[in-house]
């Protein structure tokens, strides 16, 4: 039953893409999509389908890979572990050699074992802890994990800016200090100097006692893990008191009340954030956008599409380079990558299969408002 | 020195509006005996009004400071009628009433105001337009001091005085002083308690619409539930100088603001608030009327 499904499935491709049919005569690689097709993720789950295809589409008017077609097969999880468990065992039926996806981390979670034990590689944007913590051989995570922002961050003041003298500011939420923590302690293990920690009440717009101090203290760089609607008053009341420090801004920094809260003083301000698809700087994620666009007629849903993209072409990428689809072969590959050139940035595997490389970029916002990224450069 | 002289006028300029906020508190109070908790809320929504008229007559540019005049006249004229409404609609049916019901229905006008706010304007943070006022900024020994805040602290001091000398100085000042000592001795004296009344909800907001609309000028980001924020500070000035006083209400709201700059820059910036307060709880210990207050405050 299963296998007459799956063939009726191959003749509605071999129709539907011209030229598929002359070459159906190997058997085509399945990869698998687990996604939230349908319910409240349905946007990125259907994003994350859409990426998938367009990328076996394109991969198969190239010829294909080691002379077969690649098939997509799609299962909807709903987002739900239940759904995601009964979905991972269909796909591993269908024998994929690879599922990318699911864009929750609940649902990847379910599937996760069913995948190890079937040997199955999974890629997926999910980044709970959890995810990593049965130390499956099969899992690669494509989106950085949540402690990829401090260290970004840090990397950028510490090394790139070369900032001598960093003041760090943040508001008493939970979200806020837990980032300021966590910067504060990549810059100190970057061996950079914080000389001052300062705290602001959300929403009481009168920083410049704080930012008063801290002019005396002769900061570089101010960073700030809090609001935009905070920081942005930051930075015009630093431009008012003449506190001559770069303004760096945590990701919630990034909204365009931003400028015009600043003022004229939002120039320079730089801000830490992963940028919408759109903004990728890099030739081919602009590539990506824009075939996608033509296709489908709409942007990509998220950056998350793309980090999910990243996986596919990863997979493709190894199975082309080790001339099989062999689950070991292709999991050894993955893991000893010296570099992959994602549309998310450049990034690496880790043997415990967590991405190391983020997709963070600094903004500079520009006079007009607009933003800027400074670093990294493109290509 | 620089940084000590910054931090003063720091905490003038915020003084400066939460004294012009706090002179609606004890004016009602004193009054009325009610704690007006939607007094905030009126101050904001000036702010509010002032950035429509703004927006919709085209600022910024040659006009901006003209502009800026006329909002002031529009967010004064606007609140000081939405305090005579809130006044006639919410407190004077229940003049006669226990204590307790007038601050439910304070407390109520205060949500009803926010979140008519939020309902008319936006949920999100509404933004003052750029280049309204001169940029100019001062340089006196290391400090640098804007335009806008020179103008607030100015400001603040004309008209705390202009109602300094108006509550002390002119036959209504003395009406209203007459009633706020004992309604029932001032009606048989043959002065319109009503109107006394209705004239401290017309000052106190009017007043109050000032102080919002300089939040907006000066800070450019006003948002629905700041009036909670701004009234509590300014409760807490109005307290501190002695409610029901007026000149008390000023210097509460000076020193408040400059409490807050010296602890946040002197001490501790995270224990900004908590130093602050700590102080008020040590100044009421040794003076519980406040600052300059005469009277034992009752219990609401």
């Amino acid at each position: 039953m299963l296998r007459k499904i799956g063939t009726s499935v191959a003749a509605l491709l071999a129709l539907a893409v011209p030229g598929a049919a002359a070459m159906a005569a190997p058997s085509p690689i399945k990869i698998g999509v687990q996604a939230p097709i349908t319910g409240a993720y349905a946007v990125e789950g259907q994003g994350i389908e859409k990426a998938v295809k367009l990328l076996a589409e394109e991969q198969n008017s190239k010829g294909g890979l080691l002379g077969r077609q690649i098939e997509v097969k799609v299962c909807d999880d709903q987002g739900q572990a239940a759904q995601a468990a009964i979905c991972a065992r269909q796909l591993v039926n269908d024998g994929v050699v690879a599922v990318i996806g699911s864009y929750t981390s609940g649902a990847a979670l379910a599937a996760e074992p069913i995948y190890a034990r079937a040997n199955v590689i999974q890629t997926s944007d999910g980044t709970s802890n959890k995810l990593l913590a049965r130390g499956y051989k099969t899992w690669f995570g494509n989106a950085a994990p949540n402690s990829a922002e401090a260290r970004f961050t840090a990397d950028y003041m510490v090394n790139v800016r070369k900032f001598k003298r960093i003041a760090v500011v943040t508001d008493h939420s939970s979200f806020a200090t837990g980032l300021a923590d966590a910067v504060e302690a990549n810059i100190k293990s970057d061996h950079g100097n914080v000389i001052d920690k300062a705290y602001i009440n959300a929403g009481s717009q009168n920083f410049t006692p704080v930012l008063t101090q801290l002019k005396s203290l002769n900061p570089d760089a101010v960073y700030f893990s809090g609001y935009y609607s905070d920081g942005a008053l930051i930075k015009a009341q630093m431009a008012q008191l003449g506190v001559k420090a770069v303004f760096v801004g945590g990701d919630a920094n990034q909204n365009v009340d931003f400028g015009k809260i600043a003022g004229t003083a939002a120039a320079g301000a730089i801000i830490i954030n992963v940028p919408g698809p759109e903004q990728l700087p890099y030739p081919a994620a602009k590539a990506f956008v824009a075939a996608y666009q033509a296709k489908y007629n709409q942007a990509p849903p998220s950056v998350f599409t793309l980090t999910n993209a990243d996986g596919m072409r990863a997979v493709l990428q190894a199975i082309e380079k080790t001339n099989s689809v062999n689950p070991g072969k292709l999991e050894h590959y993955l893991h000893n990558m010296k570099q992959f050139d994602g549309l998310t940035g450049s990034f690496v595997w880790n043997a415990k299969g967590e991405r190391v490389g983020s997709p963070f970029t600094a903004f500079e916002v520009q006079a007009d408002g607009s933003y800027k990224i400074v670093y990294p450069a493109a290509g | 020195m620089g940084t000590f002289i910054q931090q003063m006028f720091n905490g003038l300029t915020v003084g400066g509006i939460y004294a012009l906020i706090a002179l609606g508190y004890t004016m009602v109070y004193g009054v009325m005996r009610l704690i007006n908790f939607a007094h905030g809320d009126l101050c904001i929504l000036g702010a509010f009004v002032g950035l429509t008229f703004i927006t919709s007559f085209g600022g910024g540019g040659h006009l901006g400071a003209a502009m800026v005049i006329f909002a002031f006249v529009a967010a004064v004229l606007v609140v000081a009628a939405a305090g005579v409404l809130l006044e006639l609609a919410a407190y004077r049916p229940l003049r006669k009433a226990d204590r307790l019901a007038a601050v439910v229905s304070a407390l109520g006008a205060s949500m009803l105001i926010e979140n008519g706010i939020m309902l008319v304007w936006s949920p999100q943070v509404s933004v003052f337009p750029s280049g309204l006022l001169p940029t100019t900024t001062y340089h006196i020994a290391g400090a640098s001091i804007s335009f806008v805040q020179v103008m607030i602290i100015a400001v603040s001091f004309v008209l705390m005085a202009a109602l300094y000398l108006f509550v002390n100085h002119t036959r209504f000042g003395t009406a209203i002083r007459a009633a706020a000592i004992d309604q029932d001795a001032a009606r048989l004296m043959g002065i319109n308690v009503n109107r006394v009344i209705a004239s401290v909800f017309v000052i106190g907001p009017a007043l109050g619409a000032v102080g919002g609309l300089f939040v907006g000028i000066y800070y450019r980001e006003v948002y629905f539930t700041m009036g909670w924020t701004y009234g509590l500070y300014a409760f807490i000035a109005a307290i501190l100088g002695g409610i029901g006083n007026i000149p008390g209400a000023m210097i509460g709201g000076i020193l408040l603001g400059l409490f807050n700059a010296f602890a946040a820059g002197y001490l501790s910036s995270s224990w900004q608030d908590a130093i602050t307060f700590a102080l008020l709880i040590g100044i009421l210990l040794v003076r519980p009327t406040g600052i300059l207050g005469e009277r034992v405050a009752e219990k609401v």
